[in-house]
This record gives structure tokens, sequence and C-alpha cells, in this order.
């Protein structure tokens, strides 16, 4: 599945830091770019892109008043630019699939780049939903020197990405897991334990309070009292987890 | 109407029917001065015509004397002014007595001499009423003041608030775009653009903030985050946190920009001087009425010929936190600073616990 992106911004070198974070994804194809909303208006209109990154503030035809002169069958999956927050409020009126603060943040780009995939993902329904039933790990193989400890997922409280490692944080202690987070989450059972952001996974049943931030994102607080950073990117999907897990959120 | 002269009047104008209102008791004072003439012929007569006309003259000196307020005319005229209109009342007064004397069959006939006699029920009355009409206008004019001069309080408050919020970012500021410049010049593109996007952060929280004096804690802690991933990018292993965060307090309002002060002192003048790894500990936790903070960091021991302590950069952060907490809270928080020996540094704050009103996210 290859994702058609039209990248819309005045400045050069604002596109630039756009296209140079796509050519790193295999899946992505950039079709085009425009420097201004008008032109932006016409080639969503023509080229049909599935995604649009798209610049608010910009001379004449802003961000926002392009996507809105289409209709809403016709609009592709936006991502907003944008350096004040308090756009934030009116792109998601406008159905924005999400918004990216300048100077645009690696982890939060592509955490909106999965979001595009996921909604394209069910906007084109395929056949691949049969699956074999995955096999989640119940214990971890930790290195301390020449001993090895191994650390139960049920003792897990968090777990925090830290370079090729993860840092899995069980009882007040830290144990590091050679083994990079984004491979490591695929061999957690998604019952237990949910993203939070681009770079920590928590365990469901250690989540004791969930506050909603302004900026969408959220702040947890886990029984221990340690405070974790949830992105909106992945809140909406850690709420529904937390409901059916039964934890007080 | 009186737009003309809107710099004369001297605070708002009270509503109309409150001096009238004002203005009843005085009814009253007219039935006790009349007890003594009950049962004597007409006499009970004459005093409820004089209340019931008193009723209707105060309708039209009220008007008078609020059209010479707003006029701006001033009291040596006013007060001629008035005392010959209830002076003019108070004949005409006479004048409908002496008709219902006649209806009543007490006076044969009008009587010119009678008008300026025994003026003293109604135009005491009346001037009384002018009186009062003063009394309320002057409260209004008072508390007019007072209401200003709160405002103006509020208002050197806030943009002293504002300015020791604005003293925090230069000092942060030059420190991160070097380390970014570091990381730059080392080709740390990852780290640098994780650092800048922080940056970003961290300037939207301060510079966009709007002018709230209040943010709740978990604003304030992801806030804190933002400022600790910087520095876990420069000091990695070195810098070992603790965050330990007790129930029901993420929505309790706290100063924006407290934390990050504090922790920026903890490590840059604790933690980055140590040569082995250091601990920075933050607990926040409710205690009855009151939100407690306490910070505590490993540190360096104290040179004996250290600089002025008030001197130290480090400090401009400490006291500005104090001094916002002191202008937000008065009396109602405590600020503590104590240095160990080890050069452990530890905080204890306390400031009145109270839930900011929930952010309620728009419907998308």
């Amino acid at each position: 599945m290859t994702l058609r992106v039209l990248v819309v911004d005045d400045e050069p070198l604002a596109r630039g830091g756009v296209r140079a974070r796509l050519a790193t994804q295999p899946d992505v194809q950039v079709i085009g770019e425009c420097a201004d909303g008008e032109s932006a208006l016409a080639a969503m209109g023509t080229q049909r892109p599935d995604l649009v990154f798209i610049d608010v503030q910009m001379p004449g035809l802003n961000g926002l008043d392009a996507l809105e002169r289409l209709p809403p069958t016709e609009r592709p999956l936006a991502i907003l630019l944008t350096a004040h927050a308090q756009f934030a409020l009116r792109a998601f009126a406008a159905h924005a699939l999400d918004y990216l603060l300048k100077p645009i943040d690696d982890e939060r780009f592509a955490d909106a780049l999965d979001r595009a995939r996921q909604a394209l993902a069910l906007r084109r329904p395929d056949a691949s939903a049969s699956r074999v039933a995955p096999v989640y790990a119940s214990r971890f193989e930790v290195r301390l020197g020449q001993r090895v400890q191994l650390v139960d997922a049920a003792q897990i409280d968090w777990v925090e990405a830290q370079g090729d490692y993860a840092g899995l944080h069980a009882g007040g202690r830290l144990h590091l897991l050679r083994e990079p987070l984004h491979r490591l989450a695929a061999r957690l059972d998604p019952a237990q334990f949910a993203r939070i952001h681009r770079s920590a996974i928590v365990r469901l049943d250690r989540v004791a309070e969930l506050q909603a931030l302004s900026n969408r994102d959220s702040l947890l607080r886990l029984h221990d009292g340690t405070p974790l950073r949830a992105s909106r990117t992945y809140v909406d999907a850690l709420r529904a987890a937390l409901l059916a897990v039964g934890t007080p959120a | 109407m009186s737009l003309a002269v809107p710099a004369v009047r001297r605070g708002a104008d009270v509503p109309f029917w409150l001096p009238l209102l004002a203005g009843l008791p005085l009814v009253l004072c007219m039935a006790v001065m009349a007890l003594p003439e009950l049962g004597r012929g007409r006499a009970v007569d004459f005093r409820v015509l004089y209340a019931l006309t008193y009723l209707v003259w105060i309708v039209p000196m009220a008007a008078a004397q609020r059209g010479l307020r707003r006029r701006g005319v001033s009291w040596w005229l006013a007060i001629p002014a008035l005392l010959a209109l209830s002076y003019a009342m108070s004949l005409a007064n006479n004048a409908l007595g002496e008709l219902l004397a006649i209806r009543l069959g007490a006076l044969p006939r009008f009587e010119w001499k009678f008008l300026f006699q025994q003026l003293d029920s109604c135009w005491l009355a009346l001037i009384t009423f002018a009186a009062v009409h003063a009394v309320v206008d002057h409260y209004a004019a008072l508390q007019a003041e007072r209401e200003r001069v709160r405002e103006i309080a509020a208002q050197a408050r806030d943009a002293e608030l504002r300015a020791l919020r604005y003293q925090l970012q230069p000092h942060f500021l030059f420190n991160t775009l070097n380390a970014i410049s570091t990381l730059v010049a080392e080709h740390r593109n990852p780290e640098a653009n994780r650092m800048l996007a922080r940056l970003g952060d961290l300037l939207r929280a301060t510079l966009d903030s709007g002018e709230a004096h209040e943010v709740s804690l978990a604003e304030e802690l992801a806030l804190a985050g933002h400022y600790l991933d910087i520095e876990q990018v420069r000091l990695g292993e070195r810098l070992q946190l603790d965050l330990r965060i007790g129930p029901e307090v993420l929505q309790a309002a706290v100063p924006p920009l407290l934390l990050q002060p504090l922790l920026e002192n903890a490590i840059r003048h604790g933690i980055a001087l140590r040569l082995a790894p250091g601990r920075v500990a933050l607990t926040v936790a409710r205690d009855g009425a009151m939100l407690r903070l306490s910070l505590h960091n490993d540190g360096v021991p104290a040179v004996p010929d250290a600089a002025d302590d008030e001197a130290r950069p480090a400090a401009i952060g400490l006291r500005n936190v104090r001094e916002r907490l002191a202008r937000l809270y008065g009396e109602a928080q405590r600020f503590e600073f104590t240095l160990a020996d080890d050069g452990g540094c530890a905080i204890d704050i306390a400031l009145p616990c109270r839930n900011l009103a929930a952010f309620v996210p728009a419907p998308a």
C-alpha cells in the first residue's frame, strides 16, 4: 500500500523538512509540492493525494481554508503544520487527522504518519484480516554483566526506548533489554500493554489517573506515582484499552 | 443624554430607583411626627396629604439632582438650586393643602399668607431627601473608586508576574541553543532535532500561554517533562530522575513555570557539577488543604570561597519562583531552601491546593 502525499508550505525550507522525513519511508510517494493555498486546492482536486501535509499560515488562501473549500468526501487526509497550538482546535473542527507543531519533532511526525496509514487502511479495506494469532512473551531475559535475570511481563510497570535498548521499569528498578522498543512492542500482549507515545509503553493495570492537557495530549499517573506523557496520537486507543481492562481512568 | 460629559462623572451612575428607595423611610419619620396629632380634627388628613405629595415630589427632585450631578454642576450652585426647587415644591404643597382645607370646609377661602407658613413638614422632608440622595451618590462613587484601586492593584500584580515569567526565558534559551549547536557540530542530527522540538514546546508554553497565572499541575509536569528530555539528552546516564506524584493532584492549580526553574537549578548546579551520576527526586502530593512539592538533588560540596549566593544565575530562578509564589498566594504559601554540606539541595514548597476548572476538549 503506497501513500501518495502532497506537501504544502509557503516556505521552501519547511517543505524540504517534510520531504526529507518522508524520504526515509519506503511506502510514501511524494506526488507534488505547493507553495500556496490556491495551487494546493487545485492539486488536491486533480491529483487526489491520499495525504496532505499542509501549512496553516500561508499568504492568500490558508491551509485550513483550502481544505474546507473541498467537499468532505473529496478531502484527503490532512496533517496540519503550524507554529501555534491555538490552531489545533480549528484543525480538529476541519477533521484534520493530526497537527504538527514547528519545529517538527521526528517522533510526532512518525506518529502522525502511522495514524495516516491506519486511517487509510480503514478507508481501503483489504483481505489481510485473517492473521495467525500472535504469541506474546511472558518473560524477558535481561543481562547484567555475566548474570542473566528474568523479568516477568506482569512485573513491568512501563517501558521506555533508550536507543537500541528498551528500558523495562519494574518495581522501581530499571532493566535494560537489548531490543528496540518497536520490536518489543509486537511481543507484548495488547490486552495488557499500550503504546502511550513513540518511545513509551505502559502496562494498563498500572495506570491510576489520566488527565487531558490543552494540546490534546494527556498526562498519566501510575499507581507508584510516576507521571508519564501520552501523545494525542495514542490517547483514544489508550482510553479504550483502559476501559476494557476495567481500570479507573 | 449625558453622553457629552462623561469626564465629569465620578464613578458609575446609581440606578434611578435607589435614592427613591433610600428616601422612603422618611415617610415613616413623618408618620411618627404625626402620632401626637392623632384624633385632633383634620390634622391627620393633612399629614397624609403631605406624605403622599412627598412621594410624588421626590421623583422630580431625584431627576433634578441626577441631572445636576451629570452635568458636573459644582455643589455651591447645586445646593441653592435644589433648595429653591424644593422650596417651590413646598409652596405648591401648601397650595394643595389649602385647597383640601377649603374642600373639607375648614377654610372659607384661599389665603396667600398661609402659603408661606408651616413649610417645615414638606420642605425639611425634601431637603432631607436631597441629603439622602447625595449620600447614596457619594457611596456609589466611593465603591467605584475602591473597585478602580483594586483593578489597578490587580493589573500591577499581573504585570509583575508576567515580567517575572519572562525573566526566566533567556537564561534557559541560551543554554539550550548552545547544546543544540554542539549536537549539530557533532552531527548528532536526530538528537539536535528532538532538542529543537522540545525547545519549541517550551517557548510555546511560555510565550503562547496567554495571561493565565495558574495552570494545572498536569500541564506543568508535561512542560517540565519537555525540559527534562533536553537535559537527559545532554547528561544521559548522569541524570537519574525520580518523579512521584500523589493521587488527585493533577488538576491542582500551580503557577506556570514553577517546576522548570527548580529542576534547572537542581540539574545545572547539582547534577551537572558531579562526576558520578546524581539523583533528582521530585514528589508532589496533597497534604490537607495544601499542595506540597519537594525537590531533592545530589550535588557537590560547596567551595568555601564561592561567589555571593544571590548573584549566582541559579539563584535568579529560585528567587523568581519565590517571588511569584509570594505575589500569588501571600501568607498562604511556604518556600524553604536547604543546602546540605555534601552539596545536596532540598526545596520544600507548600501552596493552597485548589483545583483548576477541568480542561474540556472542544468536540472534534
